[in-house]
């Protein structure tokens, strides 16, 4: 096993106790500081993978080796040191009665002496910019700021992984961007990043590495400009793609995918259209 | 957890109509508390017993019922056996405790009462499941209804019991949520440490179901509940003969049972 | 014609709070229209929703300025259960809406709450299923739905009462890409099919452009624009300033116009933008 492999995952089935198969062979590596968005309908086996990145959920079949340990023997609590996991509602799993205290939860659970904790309450505060905040009631803040200390808490224990559940869910675009530009962050920090979302730009500008699930299979794995190439395919699993994407494809152009609103404007400009000035003296 | 929105439909109970299946509990829920010598308790669950047995419904219910009973059941036990003013002294504990009652000897009929106690909670305890699970939420609230208990007030009931599920399943993604920044276990650990998972999962479920509730409330007004005027009732139920059987049979219970203690019988 | 919903000078705000959720809102719907409303999280949009059946200010304490008319009725003197039979209401949260033990259940409530005859009951929920395209489902439990199925049985419940008009509070928010593209077709046929007059709030630019007839923008509770999407779209500052996204599209042509392209009115849909590149690069 090479040591740029954080997530190894050999022939990883789940059958979950009601009979339903939710995942069907699945053999996946994902390296350190890779950025993953995992995509599919409801069903298609996404969670129940990423799932299994920090032990929430253990292979039925198979095995899923992360950070060189198994985790079929291994608990959550012991994962989440190497796996910070945020779900997607920060008020499932907010309860203490300031900022800081919520930070300093989980190493205390985990039986981090007083010392350290203050230590990484006080850098989490200073990653994050919630300084301000700290001796607040999580309650009393707004559901952006709420999802900043759900991250705050994931990163108090230090985690070299990091997943979001569907981070921007329910939000406007802006609180959207806000959080994605913090995972961004993260990722720039040489964090690996692992993501679900339904949000295709989402992925078309912030994803390295787009997975595709199907019926508890892979379908699509590779970088956003040869996923979203597969038009076809992602059609008939119900998925669009960016409508810049698909603007392009409608307008002829096959040989390479476009991925946002800034390459759309630059391939138009530059290959597609005739210059501005020859446009407008033609409409005379 | 028992499912509530599941009924066994293939019990000979699904199809009586669901007023007779009230007072037939109903009649049971009364004899369990009127009668207090444990023979007579044990006779009654033994009746409890038969129609769990016609009605084909699962044992293990009744198991899981024993497994979450068994420390209540032990703890009633002890404290019969240490407060009833017994007369029938067997053995000599300690010297008498004079303000809690304690006359220092284990009483025959101390051992009796609390045997009887425990009888009485587990016979309504196990007869609870022959109607909720033989009748469906729908039709328990026409049932409901028909007896003339407010529509409001049966809606409540009825409701409530059929949201147990979607709170059972937003407890589980709290733990999971729990699980994942650091809280080692939830059945583990010091004690106040677990004090303060409980917290964890407490203050998350509340609010949230708070915030449900609410939604809840907006939705249900929105579709014109309690609308003044009388309400249809989609669900038609009628009296068969089987049901005039029952309501026969738990009469006769009923009035041979009240008979019984009335001449002093059944009470120790 | 007189409209159906006029909204005049309407404030609330809720109890311990100081600024009005929503403020000095005055619009007009007429039969048949599809409105659309956007508008940053908090501004004050499932607020306006609960204003048309009346359920604000009953359910929530606060104070009320203002008057709402659905159908001719005023919202502040008829009870909520009379204006239900005039307006429809389904919220974001599909699981939490539904709390029957069938589908069957779930969508005669309103009808039963009513007090219909039976027989106009059932037609009523075959006629409903069968829209949604559900037929079959009545024995199902709602939970055991898909998050796409849930939100058209919702659909369905309101249906059933025969509402003239339908709000809809972002009810794809939380949806799967198939369960959104099934629920927003429904709403689109309930439109065109049906003559219902639709009030929808969502994120989903994409489909406002393509089928709303009017957009309504509602910032920190104030109404800021109310016009076609065509020239809501085209409003770059407001947008930005409501932290609203347009669809890609309009922010390609609206990029192109700036580098001097001769664009007169921006298109706001992905077929009448390869229309207009195609003029423009063709020199028409």
């Amino acid at each position: 096993m090479e040591s740029n492999d954080v997530i190894q995952c050999a022939r990883l089935s789940h059958t979950y106790p009601n009979g339903v198969q939710a995942l069907l062979n699945i053999d996946l590596t994902i390296q350190r500081g890779e950025y993953v968005a995992f995509v599919g309908q409801n069903g298609s086996g996404k969670t129940t993978l990423v799932k299994h990145f920090n032990g929430l959920l253990k292979p039925t079949e198979g095995t899923v080796i992360v950070d060189g340990f198994e985790t079929k023997p291994l608990k959550v609590s012991a994962l989440s040191c190497r796996v910070g996991y945020v779900f997607q509602n920060p008020d499932d799993m907010l309860f203490c009665s300031s900022v800081a205290e919520e930070i300093a939860y989980g190493p205390k659970m985990l039986g981090q002496p007083p010392e350290k904790i203050q230590q990484v309450v006080e850098h989490v505060l200073a990653e994050l910019g919630l300084e301000e905040l700290c001796e607040m009631h999580p309650f009393a803040l707004s559901l952006g700021d709420r999802q900043r200390v759900a991250v705050a808490c994931a990163l108090s224990l230090n985690p070299e992984i990091f997943v979001f559940d569907e981070p921007t869910t329910g939000q406007d675009y802006f609180g959207g961007e806000s959080i994605m530009h913090l995972i961004d962050q993260l990722h720039a920090a040489g964090k690996t990043v692992i993501f679900i979302t339904h949000d295709m730009p989402l992925v078309a500008e912030h994803a390295r590495r787009v997975i595709v699930m199907n019926q508890g299979q892979i379908a699509l794995d590779g970088p956003p400009q040869e996923v979203f190439q597969h038009s076809v395919l992602l059609r008939s699993l119900s998925l669009r793609s960016p409508q810049v994407t698909r603007l392009a494809q409608n307008l002829g152009l096959s040989k390479r995918t476009i991925l946002s609103v800034k390459e759309m404007r630059e391939w138009l400009e530059n290959e597609y259209l005739p210059a501005p000035q020859a446009a407008r003296g033609i409409v005379h | 957890m028992i499912n509530l929105n599941q009924t066994a439909k293939n019990s000979p109970l699904y199809r009586l109509d669901g007023r007779s299946k009230l007072i037939g509990i109903l009649a049971i829920f009364i004899l369990a508390i009127v009668f207090s010598h444990p023979f007579y308790v044990l006779a009654l669950l033994v009746i409890v017993m038969l129609v769990w047995w016609i009605a084909r419904l699962p044992f293990q219910i009744i198991v899981d019922i024993l497994k979450v009973f068994f420390v209540i059941a032990l703890i009633i036990l002890l404290v019969q056996v240490f407060f009833y003013p017994g007369k029938i002294n067997l053995v000599r504990l300690s010297d008498p405790i004079k303000f809690i009652g304690f006359n220092g000897y284990l009483t025959l009929d101390g051992i009796g009462f609390g045997i009887a106690m425990v009888l009485r909670l587990f016979v309504i305890m196990v007869s609870a499941p022959l109607l909720v699970m033989t009748t469906p939420l729908p039709d328990l609230m026409v049932a409901l209804v028909k007896l003339k208990v407010p529509y409001r007030f049966a809606f409540i009931m009825t409701t409530a019991l059929s949201l147990l599920p979607s709170i059972q399943s937003r407890s589980n993604l709290i733990q999971q949520a729990q699980l994942c920044r650091g809280v080692t276990d939830f059945d583990s650990g010091k004690l106040w440490d677990r004090l303060r998972g409980t917290a964890g999962l407490l203050v998350p479920l509340i609010l949230g179901s708070f915030r449900d509730s609410q939604t809840l409330d907006v939705a249900m007004s929105s579709r014109a509940f309690g609308a003044p005027g009388r309400r249809t009732f989609l669900i038609e139920s009628h009296f068969s003969l089987l049901d005039d059987l029952v309501l026969g049979l738990s009469a006769l219970l009923l009035i041979g049972g009240v008979t019984l203690r009335l001449l002093g019988l059944g009470i120790l | 014609m007189e409209p159906i919903v006029i909204f005049n000078q309407v404030t609330f705000c809720y109890p311990h709070t100081e600024r009005p959720a929503i403020e000095e809102i005055s619009f007009s719907i007429n039969v048949g229209e599809f409105v659309a409303l956007i508008g940053p999280t908090g501004a004050g949009k499932s607020t306006l929703c609960y204003c048309f059946n009346g359920v604000v200010p009953r359910l929530f304490n606060g104070s009320m300025a203002g008057m709402v008319t659905v159908a001719g009725l005023d919202s502040y003197q008829n009870d909520i259960p009379i204006l239900a039979e005039h307006v429809g209401l389904v919220v974001q949260n599909a699981r939490t809406q539904l709390f029957n033990v069938t589908v069957l259940q779930e969508v005669a409530f309103g009808c039963e709450n009513l007090g219909l005859p039976r027989r106009v009951i059932q037609e009523r929920i075959a006629e409903a299923l069968d829209f949604v395209g559900l037929t079959g489902f009545e024995d199902r439990e709602p939970a055991t739905l898909s998050g796409g199925q849930q939100q058209r049985v919702a659909i369905a419940c309101v249906l059933a009462m025969n509402p003239d008009v339908l709000i809809l509070d972002e009810p794809t928010s939380e949806l799967d890409p198939i369960g959104s593209e099934q629920v927003m077709e429904v709403i689109a046929r309930l439109n065109k099919e049906l003559n219902k007059t639709i009030f929808l709030v969502t994120h989903d630019m994409e489909f406002v452009a393509t089928y709303a007839t009017r957009v309504l923008v509602l910032n920190h509770g104030r109404l800021v624009e109310d016009n076609s999407p065509e020239i809501v779209f085209s409003q770059a500052s407001l947008l930005k300033e409501a932290r609203i996204r347009p669809p890609q599209v309009c922010e390609v042509m609206s990029d192109l116009r700036e580098q001097g392209y001769r664009i007169n009115q921006i298109p706001i849909t992905l077929e009448s933008t390869v229309r207009a590149l195609q003029e423009l690069r063709d020199g028409i």
